[in-house]
C-alpha cells in the first residue's frame, strides 16, 4: 500500500501533489507560530514610552520586583493619584477605560505578557538585588507602547546570561546554574 | 478517496498536521495567558506581588484546627495549619487542605432566595427582605414554636442562639452531624458518666501509650479529631524516648486505621463487648490479685468462640496487655453503633482500670472545658433527634432555621426528616450550597463560606490545653451573602421586644467581642491585654486563645472494677445473612462531596474515586459469582440500593461494608448523582445511649446482572488472575 503511494507520489501529477501539501503544511506552521507571538488584547492600550519620558521609574508602578517574586501591576488607585489630575483623563477616548473603571469601580483585567510556566519560580527580587536593570530582560520600555516581550523566556536563555555573569567564580556558577535554584 | 490514496491515510497525515500545529501553537506564550485583577485599591498591610497570611478555624468538621491561610492580592490561595493553634500544631487533614474548593465552589448559593420546596430554582430576594422575613418569623409565631436546627460547627452562632432561646423563650438550639452519629458520641459520654459518675468527652492519650488496643476506633481517619489523633499515633511509633509502641485494632474490616495496627482481629460484630472483657479477665488473671467483678462473669472459652477466633489469640493480646506499662484500650465507631453499644464501651473503657491508666501520661482523660465552657454539650443524638422530627410531624414547629447541616442527606432516610418537613409551615436555611436540605426549604439566606466569616469554635477534644480557635474572614465575600449571625440579629432588632433586647448588638464582630472579652480576665493565657482593641488583635492574630496549662482531668475509677455488665452479644434488626458495616469515608465524609479535590483523592484502602463500592470479601463474592464492578442490590428493612461490589480481602466473609459520603441528590455538580448513600439501609434502632445503632443490621445481596466499572488507583493486573490468560 505504502509502496504504491510512493509509486504515485513520483508521477509528475505526484510531485505537484506532494508540493502543494508541504507549502500547505509549512504556511500552517507558519501561520501557528504567527498566532503564538501575537501580544494579547489589553483592556486599554497603555503607551509605557509615554510614561517612561515623564521620567517615572519602574518601580513606582511594579515595586513588588525590589521585594519579592513578582513585580505585580498597579492599583488603579494608583493610576488615578496622578491621573486625577490630569485634564486629558476626562476627554480622551484612549484614558475612558481607565475613568469608567475607577468610577464604576470595577476591577480592570490586565493580560500580563511576561510569563514563564508554572515549573520555574522565578522571583524578581533576587535579580534587582543582583544590580540587574528592568531593561535587560524586558526591553527598552520607552520605545514600546503595550508591553511586548522582547526575549523568549527559555531556559536557554536564562542559562546564558546566567554563565556569562558567573564568569570564572566556580562557586557562583553552580549556584547560578543549579536545577534547584529555579526549579523546587 | 482514491483507491490508492486510502482514507485511513488522508487520516494519518491530517492527524500528523494537526498534531504539528497543536505543538506549534501549544508551545508558545499565547498558551500561558491569563487575565490578572489587580486591587483596585491596595491595603495599607500590602504590597504588589507580596502574599498575606490570616490565622483562621476550619469548619470542615468540628474538631476546631487552627488554619493559617495565604492570601495573594485578596484571594486565598492555600490553607495549612495554624502552627501555634495546641490542637493540630501546624497540621491539616486533607479535608482541610480542601476548604478552598467550597470557597471557589461554582456550586455556591450567591444571592439570598425564595423557593418552592422541591423545585430546582428560586427567585432571588434582597436582603431587606430577607431580614424581614425573619423577622416576621420571629415575631409572628409563639416562642415555642421556633426552631433552630444547627450543624457541629459555628460555636459562636450556637451561643448567639442560646442567648436568643434563654432571654427570648425560643427552644434552645439543637445540634446534629452525621460524624457525631458515627462516632458515637452520645455513647461515649454516657458510658464515662456510668463509669465514672460524670458525663464528659473522654480523652485519650494514644501518644503517651505503649500498647493501644482499639475496639472499631477508626482514629486515624474521621474519629473525634483526626488531627491530633495522628500525632498522637506518630508519638505511639515513633519511640524516641521509648520503644516502638504496638498497636491492636478489632474491627470487621480493615479500615485505613486497622491497616496500621500490628494485629488486626477481624472479630464478629456484636461480641466486642464479651472479646473486651475477656481481655480483661485474662490480664487480670496474669497480673494475680482478686478477679475484678466486672471481668468475673465473662466465660473467655465462649467469648472467643463467638468472636470467630482463637482463645489463643486473645490470651497473647492479654499477655502483651499485663506485661506492658502503659496500655490504652479505646471503643469507638461501629463497634459503638450497635444495640450493646453502650456495654461495649463501659466494657472497653474498664480494660482501663485493669492497666491503672486513669490521669496518667497514655492512659485516659476527660477532655478539658475550652474557655468560655461551663458544661460538656454533645451533639443530639440519633434518638434525641427522633424527638426533634416527632415535634415536626406533630407541627409544633411552625417554623424552622437550618445553619450548618443537611439532615435530609445526613440522617438516615428511615428517620422520616423530609416527609417531617411538610409539618412545618416555613423552613429557612442558611445553607452556603444547594443542599437537599435547602431544596426543602422555602428559603435559602445563604451564609458566608467559613473563609470568609468571623467566628469561634471550642475545642472539645484532642488537646490538653482548653483552647477557642478563632475565626476571621481572609477574603472579602465572593458573593452576595451575610452572615447568619448578622442576619438574626438585625432580624431580632426588627422583630422588636425580647429579641431586641435579647440582641443589642451592632453587628456580628460587637457580638464577638462581647463574648471574647471575659477571657482577658482569665488566668493562664497564651497571651493577655489590658484593653480589648489589643486582646481582639492578638485573637485574631494568633487565630484563637488557649491556656498555657493542661486542662483534662482524670477519671474517677473507684467503682469501675464493680460494675456488672450485660455482656450479651449484639441484635441485630433485618433478615439478610450479611452483617452490615457503613463506615465513614475518610476522606469526603458528610459534606466533602462537593469538592473535586476530595472526590479525586483516593480512598486509602481500596483507592477508589468518585463513587461509593461495597466491599466484599473475595471468597463470599466467589460463592456468589460476584466480580469486581459487578452491581449488587443490597436490601434491608429499612431499604435497598444498588451499588458496585469491590473484591476486599480485609473483610470478615460474613460481613459487607460500604463508605458514607456519596449518594447525593442535590450538592452540587461534583456531588450530586454520584454513588449511593448507605444511610438509605439503616433502620431506626438504637443502643442504650441514643445512638443509631448503624452498624446493627443484616442485609441481604441479590445480583443485578449489571456491571459498573469503579476509577480506581491501583491496578488490578494479577489481582484475582485479571489478565494473566486462560491459565492463571
Amino acid at each position: 500500500m505504502i509502496k504504491r503511494l510512493f509509486d504515485w507520489l513520483k508521477q509528475p501529477l505526484g510531485l505537484i501533489a506532494v508540493g502543494i501539501a508541504v507549502l500547505a503544511l509549512f504556511s500552517a506552521g507558519v501561520y501557528g507560530i504567527y498566532t503564538t507571538q501575537q501580544p494579547p488584547e489589553q483592556p486599554i492600550q497603555f503607551p509605557h514610552q509615554t510614561h517612561v519620558a515623564f521620567g517615572i521609574q519602574c518601580l513606582y508602578c511594579h515595586p513588588g520586583a525590589a521585594r519579592g517574586p513578582a513585580a505585580g501591576i498597579p492599583t488603579q488607585a494608583k493610576c488615578w493619584g496622578c491621573h486625577n489630575q490630569i485634564q486629558k483623563t476626562m476627554t480622551s477616548e484612549l484614558l475612558k477605560p481607565l475613568k469608567e473603571a475607577v468610577i464604576s469601580g470595577t476591577p480592570i483585567e490586565w493580560v500580563p505578557v511576561a510569563q514563564v510556566p508554572d515549573f520555574v519560580q522565578f522571583n524578581h527580587r533576587a535579580h534587582i538585588a543582583a544590580g540587574q536593570n528592568c531593561e535587560n530582560c524586558h526591553g527598552d520600555m520607552s520605545r514600546v507602547t503595550i508591553a511586548q516581550n522582547p526575549q523568549v523566556f527559555n531556559m536557554g536563555w536564562c542559562l546564558t546570561c546566567h554563565t556569562k555573569i558567573a564568569g570564572e567564580d566556580q562557586a557562583k556558577l553552580i549556584k547560578l546554574s543549579d536545577c534547584g535554584t529555579c526549579h523546587y | 478517496m482514491s483507491d490508492k490514496f486510502s482514507r485511513r491515510d488522508f487520516l494519518k497525515l491530517a492527524g500528523v498536521g494537526a498534531a504539528t500545529t497543536a505543538i506549534l501553537t501549544g508551545c508558545g506564550p499565547a498558551s500561558r495567558y491569563v487575565k490578572r485583577e489587580p486591587y483596585m485599591l491596595m491595603p495599607e498591610y500590602n504590597y504588589n506581588g507580596q502574599s498575606t497570611y490570616y490565622a483562621t478555624t476550619c469548619r470542615e468538621c468540628a474538631a476546631g484546627c487552627g488554619l493559617v491561610v495565604r492570601t495573594s492580592q485578596g484571594r486565598a490561595i492555600k490553607t495549612e495549619g495554624n502552627a501555634n493553634n495546641p490542637l493540630n500544631l501546624g497540621k491539616t487533614c486533607a479535608r482541610g487542605q480542601a476548604t478552598l474548593h467550597g470557597l471557589y465552589n461554582p456550586d455556591r448559593v450567591t444571592d439570598p432566595i425564595k423557593r418552592t420546596r422541591g423545585a430546582a430554582a428560586g427567585t432571588t430576594v434582597a436582603w431587606d427582605d430577607a431580614i424581614q422575613t425573619v423577622a416576621d418569623a420571629l415575631k409572628n409565631n409563639k416562642p415555642e414554636e421556633i426552631a433552630f436546627l444547627m450543624g457541629t460547627t459555628s460555636d459562636h452562632l450556637f451561643d448567639l442562639l442560646t442567648d436568643l432561646s434563654a432571654q427570648a423563650g425560643i427552644n434552645a438550639p439543637v445540634r446534629f452531624g452525621a460524624l457525631s452519629m458515627f462516632e458515637a458520641r452520645a455513647t461515649l459520654s454516657k458510658a464515662a458518666e456510668n463509669l465514672f459518675g460524670e458525663a464528659g468527652m473522654p480523652f485519650f492519650d494514644v501518644g503517651g501509650a505503649q500498647v493501644v488496643i482499639s475496639f472499631g476506633a477508626n482514629f486515624l481517619e474521621t474519629w473525634l479529631s483526626p488531627v491530633p489523633y495522628t500525632r498522637g499515633f506518630a508519638g505511639l511509633r515513633e519511640g524516641q524516648t521509648k520503644k516502638r509502641g504496638t498497636f491492636i485494632q478489632f474491627e470487621a474490616r480493615m479500615s485505613s486505621t486497622a491497616a496500621k495496627a500490628d494485629e488486626w482481629l477481624p472479630i464478629r460484630p456484636g461480641t466486642e463487648a464479651l472479646v473486651a472483657l475477656a481481655i480483661g479477665r485474662l490480664a487480670s488473671e496474669l497480673r494475680g490479685g482478686p478477679l475484678p467483678r466486672v471481668f468475673a462473669e465473662v466465660d473467655t472459652a465462649a467469648a472467643a468462640d463467638a468472636a470467630g477466633v482463637k482463645l489463643t489469640a486473645l490470651e497473647h493480646i492479654a499477655e502483651i496487655f499485663a506485661a506492658s506499662a502503659g496500655v490504652l484500650a479505646i471503643p469507638g465507631g461501629s463497634a459503638l453503633g450497635q444495640s450493646n453499644g453502650l456495654a461495649v464501651a463501659e466494657a472497653v473503657l474498664a480494660l482501663n482500670a485493669v492497666a491503672d491508666n486513669f490521669g496518667k501520661a497514655g492512659g485516659v482523660f476527660f477532655s478539658g472545658l475550652a474557655p468560655s465552657q461551663t458544661e460538656y454539650q454533645r451533639p443530639a443524638s440519633a434518638m434525641e433527634m427522633q424527638d426533634f422530627i416527632q415535634n415536626m410531624t406533630d407541627g409544633k414547629y411552625k417554623v424552622l432555621f437550618v445553619h450548618g447541616v443537611n439532615p435530609v442527606f445526613e440522617l438516615p432516610a428511615s428517620s422520616g426528616f423530609k416527609a417531617a418537613l411538610k409539618g412545618v409551615e416555613q423552613v429557612i436555611s442558611f445553607a452556603s450550597f444547594p443542599d437537599e436540605t435547602a431544596l426543602e426549604a422555602d428559603f435559602v439566606f445563604p451564609d458566608h463560606h467559613a473563609l470568609e466569616s468571623w467566628g469561634y469554635q471550642r475545642v472539645v477534644t484532642g488537646s490538653a490545653q482548653p483552647v477557642l480557635s478563632g475565626s476571621q474572614p481572609v477574603v472579602s465575600p465572593f458573593y452576595n451573602t451575610r452572615a447568619t449571625v448578622d442576619v438574626l440579629i438585625a432580624a431580632a432588632q426588627l422583630a422588636g421586644g425580647k429579641f431586641a433586647e435579647a440582641m443589642p448588638f451592632k453587628d456580628e464582630v460587637e457580638f464577638l467581642r462581647s463574648k471574647v472579652a471575659p477571657l482577658m480576665s482569665e488566668a493562664d493565657g497564651f497571651f493577655s491585654a489590658a484593653d480589648l482593641n489589643t486582646f481582639m488583635a492578638y485573637f485574631q492574630q494568633y487565630g484563637g486563645w488557649w491556656k498555657t496549662t493542661d486542662g483534662r482531668t482524670a477519671p474517677n475509677a473507684a467503682d469501675v472494677f464493680n460494675r456488672e455488665l450485660d455482656a450479651s452479644e449484639a441484635e441485630f434488626a433485618g433478615e439478610g445473612e450479611f452483617f452490615f458495616v457503613p463506615f465513614v469515608s475518610p476522606t469526603l465524609a458528610e459534606a466533602g462531596a462537593n469538592k473535586p479535590w476530595l472526590q479525586e483523592l483516593p480512598d486509602p484502602t481500596t483507592t477508589v474515586m468518585w463513587n461509593t463500592w461495597v466491599e466484599i470479601n473475595p471468597e463470599t463474592a466467589h460463592e456468589l459469582g460476584l466480580e469486581d464492578d459487578d452491581v449488587v442490590k443490597i436490601i434491608s428493612e429499612a431499604g435497598e440500593l444498588e451499588v458496585p461490589v469491590y473484591r476486599y480481602p480485609a473483610i470478615r466473609p460474613d460481613t459487607i461494608a460500604m463508605p458514607f459520603g456519596q449518594g447525593h441528590t442535590a450538592y452540587g455538580q461534583y456531588a450530586a448523582g454520584r454513588g449511593s448513600n448507605p444511610a438509605d439501609l439503616l433502620g431506626q434502632h438504637f443502643n442504650e445511649a441514643g445512638d443509631l445503632a448503624f452498624a446493627g443490621m443484616k442485609v441481604k445481596i441479590e445480583k443485578t446482572g449489571k456491571k459498573q466499572p469503579l476509577s480506581r488507583m491501583e491496578s488490578i493486573m494479577g489481582v484475582y488472575g485479571v489478565g494473566l490468560g486462560e491459565e492463571h
